[in-house]
């Protein structure tokens, strides 16, 4: 049995924050995750840092949050960021009237944003239609949420806080009003433990309905999936939303080494269990090609999608999912419900997820007579290894793999992963191939593990040999399994170079392998 | 879509299934480049406009396209890997060297002429060449062309004045190529209507003298009622307005491109170019030129690159628009007129368009009119047996082996043909210091395939390969034009 | 080394032969192991063949053995049983007499290089992969054959050994997976002998260097202090032991080392698959093929019923070919035969041929990546009669004088079972 002040549950953008600011102020916190870190929505969103210009009209409060945060952010996590900058561009489908209205809403909620001559904007991105009719330039940019992520954690655990992932959460315990502790269990050991506290934080975002449900509190947190696909190559270097009401596949984002486009918003039932339907994948595309002229007939890459955690307030039970508020909600169960010790924290998004660590911490340092004030909007975050300084930019890995003159020594060669960064990796205590995945993009680029993952897996092997490990992880089912979850983005979008590509890869893990036929011991 | 798709949406086809980097004749010898799907589709997913060019190594491309030529899925490696080289260039200017060799033109010009000898003897001397080698970095071993006294446009022009040429040389032989010429009657009817085209433009022509107007060094001012636009190739056979020796009493015309090195070190190139085609009938013109712009291309000056090529485009547009054929004996010029400029510059308006599809191959035409059964032949045998290196770049022409193909028609005479994917010069990439020991050691497979032939003399089109093979292997080498002039027997030397 | 002589051949009637030169009886479309057989056969059959590609073919994707059927026993008997369940089948298509003359044809080219292929098909063999699974095929290089199952299981101590640099193959993971299959295999990393290459060890640059004594001479040294140390009888290296001269460098492998080597086949570059496309290449040029890399079959135009000319892409215009016959080998999707339009239908690439697929589009992809059978999809292709001339969806041949071979063929996923090149050699043997 553990004491800490806060359990709290769920390791995304929220919960880390929550850590970090709790920790910071010199709590004793612990976070508890099922899975790796990010491995929820955080890690599956289409990694675009707002500033706000998406919301001016709908959602003023969050447009304004935005705002505020993305200013933030750039100062305290450079690292994770890439400043492209970003455009509202008016197509023919949009109505040319939003666009003073879009400017007007900006300048009152706070979003700085200043219109762009076509011209100009044709030469940043000469790819974009031609037929635009108005544009406007505001400061979105991309954002790492893995490598944030990271940054968080590191943040936190430096600051005292414990990290638990791959931690399954039994049960809350309730004593009479209160919520005590929780149970969990260790899921690579099999050990089950219990952690008492004075408040559980919960912070699971799309699965905040089923905690609370723990708890004994009913919450209605609608999982909202957003489908998106990431296209083989950054066909643009700018944010590019349409002038708009905010709707389905208006966005494309230049991340890492490729462009999203984004996303969909249909109501799930279960946040662990969803499809991807091929007429999202085709609604999206379209809308590509209205910004993008031959934007379907770039490769894609894979699909996949995230379930955002709309809080539906009670008295609004039935809002469309787009009408839900984007700005968090912080739930004292012991106002709303007579629940002590029990605070949960959802809605929101990833851009705002440090000013609702603020608020939860706020709410809950105030609650145990902690005085220290929040520090998280100036504390610069510590960078994982020690790559880059100031913004992420797209040359940077390529640039170091020059520099090392390492390229026959890459493992992952779409995304340049070299045999000491997943050497490294491995020593860090990262065991599995879909964290390796997650902390270095391993797997992600064009053939999707066709080529890294049987490298990637066979370096997991060696480690795991020549290292004591408490629970080695079979590398031939770890390769399957990695296949196989890659299968499951490729599916919705295989056509043209991305089949052929999974046809080579077929070819060379079942002709040339034979993972198919191990044992699987 | 008018545009073709942007150059880097070929970057989607890479499936990263490595045949490419195992045919790559540089990667093959050098640590220095990690190969063509590393440096292309792989590393152009992490370069962007604006920022700091990450890496250097693809300047270790040869820029051979051998990749371009195995890759089963159509990835444009080449020209990725020459954008790749310019965005250095932009960011950080040319180097001296390298602004110096790309300029083929002005070194002609400044070589060749009557102060020829003294220049090829200071560039001999073993100081000039050391201080080249540190100073400027161009390798002292590097083979270096022999500038001409006479440079093949003063030949040109002193053959109007004197208002002779090979043309007496060729009627000789007509007598002997009407047979052959039944055998092109099927294809005339098709070819009509091309000739219709041309009429006009072939009245204005002078009948008796090839080159004996001036006026035909310079554009004719007509234009024509109506230029067809060759964005879709033509999938017949027409040498657009001209027609074959035999079919007409009007010499048909044909521009001949020479590019800079038969005009100051090879002009006896040219000078067999001229005499086969005026054998075939051609009223052959040499317009005004310059460089065609590939050494700036591939040492990533697309500013001058460019320059040379709108340049080109506007001396030869006057006659493409007539539906003249250009042809040219540089396997490189012609394939940068024909495809390098626009792809790798960017380059598409119309006109550019036109010149291209209007630019041939000299043995591409020659084997399109065997094909029309208009070649003639009256070849004398040639009892020999050559081995022949087709450049890569000509291979980029994606046209099989012309070469081969009318060569073969000689009675008597055997090629055999060289395994190896590239000699190593690929035009001024190795006589840089830093990269003479990679070109060499790529061409080491055609050299040892040369040296066993046994034989005192070897065939190539491209005139730094053959520079290349001469100076590697000490076999004398010739392009297979002259070889050609020689089995019409022609006597083609006019210098 | 490919020294060929195209001109000159004596003859009374020189000027027919030359115009010939530019004419073809037969072109050949796609420069795989399909392509490649059939390009050989119609040149030893006396036709003047042209063999037109994109690129190079697909052998170097593929192990370099010759998987016939993924058959426990006797894959001969296996196709029988198979083409009597399926007679649209392609090895249904062609019959036995047809997978004879490929095979045939193969050995034989394989042979004339010095590279051997053994085995029978009336034998299933199994050999080590580069993960230690054990993959059956029929026809094997004389440079594997000592990695066979049942070799290995009657032989003693194994030696899995490899580079660190190449990062392809990992000793190992090889071992370990061998152990739990049974056998005695342990696993060691060489030092990577001096050569002026300090890194990229592809593995064509390592078979490069394997070809230069000194280089396979120090590795022969390594090998032999660990048979010396460790008694191993046999030692499995990644197939790399060479490009031209595979066989001379497993038996001076073998001499020094005193243990019996044998080759295991790295993701691609497979080193071995480009053996079988090189002795094939060399064969067909020596029978007078001509081969034209780099040019894309963009379209085709015939008349009644007869293909007469095709186009390829070329620099500035096309370029227009003919010939009396074609054989269109232009591989499934993976050789890019075959292609998925974004989101949509399946199209034959080269001449816009029916594509005939086996299920509806929301069929196509089984939700599990490694399902028994594989996806649908893959056993898209063209449909034909049994003289391999395609057909349209309403059964009617659709050129009399096009033949389809290899993976390009319908009902068939050579990959999942296990006869991709038993197909191609078969097909591509077949006479019109």
């Amino acid at each position: 049995m553990t004491n800490y002040d806060i359990a709290i549950i769920g390791g995304g953008a929220t919960g880390l924050g929550c850590a970090f600011d709790l920790a910071l102020r010199g709590l004793r916190c612990v976070l508890v995750e099922k899975g790796d870190l990010a491995s929820g929505t955080t890690g599956r969103y289409h990694g675009l840092l707002h500033s706000g210009g998406r919301y001016v009209t709908k959602d003023p409060q969050s447009a304004t949050e935005c705002a505020r945060e993305n200013t933030i952010l750039r100062r305290i996590m450079p690292h994770c960021l890439e400043a492209t900058g970003g455009f509202f561009v008016i197509t023919p489908w949009d109505d040319p009237l939003y666009g003073d209205q879009f400017v007007a809403n900006c300048h009152k909620t706070g979003v700085p944003v200043q219109e762009l001559a076509l011209a100009t904007m044709l030469r940043r991105e000469p790819l974009l239609n031609p037929r635009i009719t108005r544009a406007f330039e505001v400061l979105d940019g991309s954002a790492d949420s893995f490598l944030a992520s990271q940054s968080l954690a590191l943040a936190a655990k430096a600051c005292g806080a414990q990290i638990l992932t791959y931690h399954h959460l039994d049960a809350l315990v309730r004593d009479g009003d209160r919520v005590v502790g929780a149970l969990v269990t260790d899921l690579r050991s099999g050990t089950q433990q219990r952690i008492t506290c004075a408040y559980v934080l919960n912070a699971s975002g799309a699965w905040a309905g089923q905690v609370a449900a723990m708890a004994g509190v009913k919450l209605s947190v609608v999982p909202g999936k957003g489908t998106m696909v990431a296209m083989n190559q950054r066909m643009v270097n700018t944010v590019i939303n349409r002038c708009k009401l905010p709707a389905d596949g208006d966005i494309i984002v230049p991340i890492h080494s490729v462009a999203v486009i984004g996303t969909t918003d249909v109501q799930v039932t279960d946040p662990d269990n969803y499809p991807i339907e091929a007429h999202e994948i085709a609604f999206m595309l379209a809308e590509g090609e209205k910004l993008i002229p031959g934007f379907s007939h770039y490769r894609a890459l894979r699909a996949w999608a995230g379930v955002r955690p709309l809080y539906q307030d009670r008295d609004t039970p039935s809002a469309a999912e787009r009408d839900i508020s984007r700005t968090f909600k912080l739930l004292d169960h012991a106002a709303r419900d007579g629940v002590e010790g029990f605070i949960s924290i959802v809605g929101g998004k990833w851009t705002t997820c440090r000013l609702m660590a603020e608020a939860a911490a706020n709410l809950i340092a105030q609650r145990m007579g902690n005085t220290q004030p929040c520090r998280t909007a100036s504390e610069i975050l510590p960078r994982p290894g020690a790559e880059g300084h100031g913004f992420y930019y797209l040359g940077q890995h390529l640039a170091a793999v020059e520099a090392q003159q390492a390229a026959g020594d890459l493992i992952c060669e779409c995304e340049l992963v070299t045999r000491e960064r997943v050497e490294a990796a491995l020593a860090d205590g990262i065991t599995t191939l879909d964290d390796i995945r997650r902390t270095l993009r391993v797997g992600m680029g064009p053939c999707q593990g066709g080529w890294c993952i049987y490298r990637t897996a066979a370096l997991l092997h060696e480690y795991q040999a020549q290292h004591a490990t408490s629970h080695p992880i079979n590398p031939n089912q770890a390769l399957r399994d990695f296949l196989q979850a890659r299968w499951k983005g490729l599916r919705p979008v295989l056509w043209g170079d991305q089949l052929r590509q999974a046809r080579l890869d077929e070819q060379i893990y079942v002709g040339l392998l034979g993972v198919d036929r191990l044992p699987d011991v | 879509m008018n545009h073709p798709p942007p150059l880097n949406q070929g970057l989607d086809q890479c499936i990263k299934c490595n045949i490419c980097t195992s045919a790559c004749p540089v990667a093959a010898v050098s640590d220095r480049f990690p190969g063509p799907k590393y440096v292309g589709p792989q590393a152009q997913r992490f370069r962007r406009e604006g920022q700091p060019v990450p890496d250097d190594s693809v300047d270790y491309c040869s820029g051979c396209r051998v990749c371009n030529e195995v890759c089963p899925t159509g990835v444009p490696i080449a020209q990725l890997n020459a954008r790749a080289r310019a965005q250095i260039v932009a960011e950080r200017g040319v180097p001296l060297r390298n602004w110096l060799i790309a300029r083929t033109d002005m070194i002609g010009r400044l070589s060749a002429g009557p102060q020829a000898p003294l220049v090829n003897f200071v560039l001999r001397l073993a100081p000039t060449r050391w201080l080249a080698h540190y100073i400027l970095g161009i390798h002292r071993h590097a083979p270096l062309p022999l500038a001409r006294r006479h440079t093949f446009r003063a030949w040109v022009a002193e053959r109007r004045v004197q208002g002779t040429g090979n043309r007496e040389q060729g009627t000789g032989n007509r007598e002997q190529g009407t047979e052959n010429r039944e055998q092109g009657t099927e294809n005339r009817e098709q070819r009509t209507e091309n000739r219709e085209q041309g009429t006009e433009n072939r009245e204005q022509g002078t009948e008796k003298s090839v080159l004996s107007s001036p006026s035909r060094l310079t554009p004719p001012t007509s234009t024509p009622p109506t230029s067809t636009p060759p964005t879709s190739t033509p999938p017949t056979f027409s040498p657009h307005a001209s027609s074959p020796h035999a079919s007409s009493p009007h010499a048909s015309p044909i521009v001949y491109f020479h590019g800079c090195a038969t005009q100051a070190y090879e002009p006896h190139v040219g000078q067999a170019a001229l005499a086969v085609l005026e054998h075939h009938g051609y009223e052959v013109l040499v317009p005004p030129q310059n460089c065609c712009g590939l050494p700036l291309i591939s040492n990533g000056d697309f500013v001058a690159a460019r320059r040379a090529h709108l340049t080109n485009v506007r001396h030869l547009l006057a006659y493409v628009r007539q539906g003249i054929p250009v042809v040219g004996t540089s396997t490189s010029c012609t394939l940068t007129l024909k495809e390098e400029a626009p792809e790798i510059l960017g380059l598409h308006s119309a006109d550019v368009q036109l010149l291209a599809a209007h630019t041939y191959d000299l043995f591409e035409f020659l084997r399109l009119l065997a094909e029309a059964g208009q070649l003639r032949r009256d070849f004398r045998p040639m009892a020999r047996q050559l081995p022949y290196h087709i450049p890569c770049q000509y291979r980029a022409h994606r046209i099989g082996q012309p070469v081969v193909d009318v060569l073969s028609l000689i009675p008597g005479l055997q090629l055999s043909l060289s395994p190896a994917a590239c000699c190593g010069i690929a035009g001024t990439y190795g006589i840089k210091r830093e990269k003479y020991a990679i070109a060499m050691a790529v061409g080491q497979p055609l050299f040892n395939f040369i040296r066993q032939s046994g034989s005192d003399l070897a065939l190539c089109d491209s005139e730094t390969c053959r520079w290349q093979i001469s100076h590697a292997t000490g076999v004398a080498t010739k392009h297979p034009i002259e070889l050609l002039a020689e089995a019409y027997n022609l006597s083609y030397y006019q210098s | 080394m490919f020294r060929c002589f195209l001109a000159g051949r004596p003859t009374k009637n020189r000027a027919k032969i030359a115009q010939k030169n530019m004419e073809y009886d037969t072109i050949v479309i796609g420069a795989g192991l399909a392509g490649l057989t059939a390009a050989n056969a119609r040149a030893a059959r006396g036709e003047r063949v042209l063999l037109l590609a994109k690129g190079h073919g697909a052998c170097q994707w593929a192990s370099g053995c010759v998987d016939l059927l993924d058959a426990p026993e006797h894959p001969l008997a296996a196709i029988a049983q198979l083409a009597a369940k399926h007679p649209l089948h392609p090895y249904a298509r062609v019959g036995p007499a047809a997978l004879h003359g490929g095979l045939k044809l193969l050995q034989s080219a394989c042979s004339k290089m010095g590279y051997p292929l053994v085995g029978s098909p009336t034998q299933t063999l199994r050999l080590p992969t580069a993960l230690g699974a054990l993959r059956p095929t029929s026809l094997v290089p004389l440079t594997m054959v000592a990695g066979e199952a049942r070799q290995l299981a009657a032989g003693g101590p194994l030696l899995i050994a490899g580079f660190r640099a190449l990062r392809d193959f990992f000793p190992p993971l090889i071992a370990a997976n061998l152990r739990t299959q049974g056998f005695p295999a342990t696993s060691c990393y060489l030092t990577m002998p001096n050569s002026e290459r300090q890194r990229d060890f592809t593995p064509m640059n390592l078979a490069h260097l394997f070809e230069r004594p000194a280089f396979r001479e120090n590795v022969a040294q390594q090998l032999r202090a660990h048979v010396r140390q460790g008694g191993y009888t046999r030692i499995g290296l990644p197939a790399v032991l060479g490009l031209h001269h595979a066989v001379t460098v497993v038996q001076a492998l073998q001499q020094t080392s005193n243990a019996l080597i044998f080759e295991i086949p790295t993701p691609p570059t497979s080193i071995p698959g480009m053996r079988l496309a090189h002795a094939l290449e060399q064969a067909a040029r020596q029978a007078g093929v001509h081969i034209q890399l780099g040019s894309w079959v963009v379209r085709g135009s015939g008349s009644q019923k007869r293909l007469e000319t095709i186009y390829s892409a070329a620099a500035a215009r096309e370029q227009r070919h003919h010939a009396q016959h074609w054989v269109l080998a232009t591989g499934g999707i993976l050789g890019g035969g075959i292609r998925r339009e974004p989101q949509g239908a399946l199209r034959e690439t080269a001449l816009g041929l029916p594509v005939h697929s086996p299920s509806q589009a929301n069929e196509w992809f089984h939700p599990h990546l490694f399902a028994p059978g594989g996806h649908p999809i893959f056993q898209a292709g063209i449909a034909t009669d049994q003289h391999l001339r395609p057909l349209d969806a309403a059964g009617q041949i659709m050129y009399t004088n096009v033949m389809i071979v290899g993976s390009a063929l319908a009902h068939c996923d050579p990959l999942r079972e296990g006869c991709r090149e038993g197909i191609a050699v078969a097909t591509g043997y077949k006479e019109s």
